[in-house]
């Protein structure tokens, strides 16, 4: 089966003095994670995302489209990144989704990919 | 994907139980189903088919040396046609095709039945399901109480309750959560979900002295408890689990009074207590104790087995309770821990004590709970403080208790005059 896991991260965590540096080790952590999924032959694919303040959304109201400047949801925690993996059954995909770095607050989803 | 359909009366979930056939499909189930699920890898098909060969059972009275072996081999051929319907109506994939051929070899009698139960109970308690509908899913799939009782042991309607039933079936399903029994090393947190899905059926169960809503209830989470405890024998917490359970059903004959009200522990008859429990819990701690791994579990057990001493000694040996509770909190912090530790405080040291580490704990989330009045009415009546009694009292029958419960506060009341 194939699963997306979606980071959900508090952005404040990578603001701030030291914000290079923490921003350098996750994503040196990121890179040492995928270089393990791709050796399980787990990696599909995933990207990270540009910050929430750069998100458009359009948003409906009974099929009628309107633009709106900001994510879909006012949370503390904004999509940040997503991995596709290939994973036998769901602990086996919550196994990767538990490796990805979250230093400070936020949240890993995992959902299985609609497959027909 | 409508496979499962609602069916709010006239189907048939559980055979009465009260006669000897039915108790002997009642105690197939579990292990059948399992087996069921296991092989077929889809728990509504596994549920239906079993459904239908206990009503078959039933209907024409089948006389079986081996009952669970009839219920199996019949089930497997039930589900081997709603499989083969359900392919030639919809030329479906390759992998049912592949496990209707697969089944055709393996139906013949007699035969025996692998034990799949452990497997099945960490599908329906995996962490990834919701705890309160954990537990459902164990009650329908497992002991295959029906949805209305589940319903209303959880105050929930029967039709909100199906359908919570059924999300957590689509879910597992859907997201993939393995028909394989994980990994050793994954047990820990894995177990963790399956004993505290059976510690909140437990507390529904025995919530209610009398036992109105759920009589029935009380049996099923002994039967999974007993199942665990027997399925992991070398993991003390779920043998301490199981004797926490078996004590509780020790106290059922001695817990309501011939008037319907609760007879409070420390006042129970306890010739009315059952032998064969107390001593299978006993049996069940000491062979946890061998492992020198103590935990929350084994500590309440351990606590209960302190109360069941007295209908030998006599009386309770509550500074050994107030130890126990002592080392439960290092485990367990919590309000209502707290709460009973100054009760056996109380006991141990006398009311003005218990009453001191009542006062000292955060108010605001004892407030809504009835023990922690009672208790201090209880405190109250000993100090001789009568009007502060009855104003606990009172909060507590303000708390909607169940009607055991609530002839017992009010026996307090009237006794206060």
């Amino acid at each position: 089966m194939q699963y997306m896991l979606m980071i959900a991260e508090d952005e404040s965590y990578y603001q701030g003095d030291d914000a290079e540096k923490r921003m350098e080790e996750t994503m040196g952590k990121h890179m040492a994670l995928i270089e393990e999924m791709e050796k399980a032959g787990a990696y599909v694919g995933g990207h990270r995302l540009q910050d929430a303040d750069t998100a458009t959304t359009i948003k409906y109201t009974s099929g009628e489209g309107v633009l709106h400047d900001g994510p879909f949801a006012e949370t503390h925690e904004e999509l940040g990144g997503y991995y596709i993996i290939e994973a036998a059954d769901l602990d086996r995909a919550i196994e990767w989704a538990r490796k990805i770095p979250v230093p400070g607050n936020g949240a890993v989803e995992v959902r299985p990919v609609w497959q027909d | 994907m409508a496979r499962s359909r609602f069916v709010p009366f006239g189907r048939i979930d559980l055979p009465d139980t009260r006669s000897s056939i039915g108790a002997e499909i009642a105690g197939a189930r579990p292990r059948v189903t399992a087996a069921l699920v296991a092989q077929l890898r889809d728990i509504d098909l596994a549920e239906d088919a079993f459904a239908e060969a206990a009503a078959t059972f039933l209907e024409k009275g089948v006389s079986a040396d081996n009952v669970p072996a009839w219920l199996f081999t019949a089930a497997k051929r039930k589900a081997l046609d709603a499989v083969r319907k359900r392919t030639a109506q919809a030329k479906q994939a390759a992998g049912s095709a592949a496990m209707v051929s697969e089944m055709s070899n393996v139906i013949q009698l007699p035969e025996a039945i692998p034990d799949e139960r452990l497997r099945l109970i960490f599908i329906c308690c995996h962490p990834a399901i919701a705890l309160e509908v954990r537990t459902a899913l164990a009650l329908k799939v497992i002991c295959g109480l029906p949805v209305l009782e589940i319903a209303r042991v959880f105050v929930s309607s029967e039709p909100a309750m199906f359908q919570r039933i059924t999300r957590a079936k689509a879910k597992i399903r859907k997201a993939g959560i393995a028909f394989e029994l994980p990994p050793r090393k994954a047990w820990a947190e894995r177990l963790n979900a399956v004993l505290l899905t059976l510690e909140l059926a437990y507390t529904v169960a025995y919530q209610d002295a009398a036992a109105e809503r759920d009589g029935e209830l009380a049996g099923e989470v002994s039967r999974l408890a007993n199942m665990v405890a027997e399925l992991l024998p070398q993991e003390p917490e779920a043998l301490g689990l199981g004797a926490l359970v078996a004590l509780a059903r020790s106290r059922e004959p001695a817990r309501v009074d011939e008037a319907g009200a609760m007879i409070p522990l420390s006042q129970q008859d306890c010739s009315l207590w059952d032998g064969a429990q107390i001593e299978y819990a006993r049996g069940l701690l000491d062979q946890a104790s061998e492992y020198a791994r103590t935990g929350p579990y084994q500590v309440m057990a351990a606590i209960q087995l302190c109360h069941a001493r007295r209908g030998v000694d006599g009386k309770t040996d509550w500074a050994a309770v107030l130890k126990l509770y002592d080392a439960l909190m290092m485990m367990r912090p919590g309000a209502v821990v707290a709460l009973n530790r100054a009760v056996a405080l109380s006991n141990a040291e006398g009311a003005a004590a218990g009453l001191a580490a009542l006062e000292e704990l955060p108010k605001d989330k004892l407030r809504s709970l009835r023990p922690y009045h009672a208790a201090r009415a209880d405190m109250m009546i000993r100090l001789g403080r009568d009007e502060e009694a009855r104003i606990s009292l009172n909060a507590a029958l303000s708390l909607d208790p169940p009607s055991a419960e609530r002839r017992y506060l009010e026996q307090r009341l009237v006794k206060l005059g």
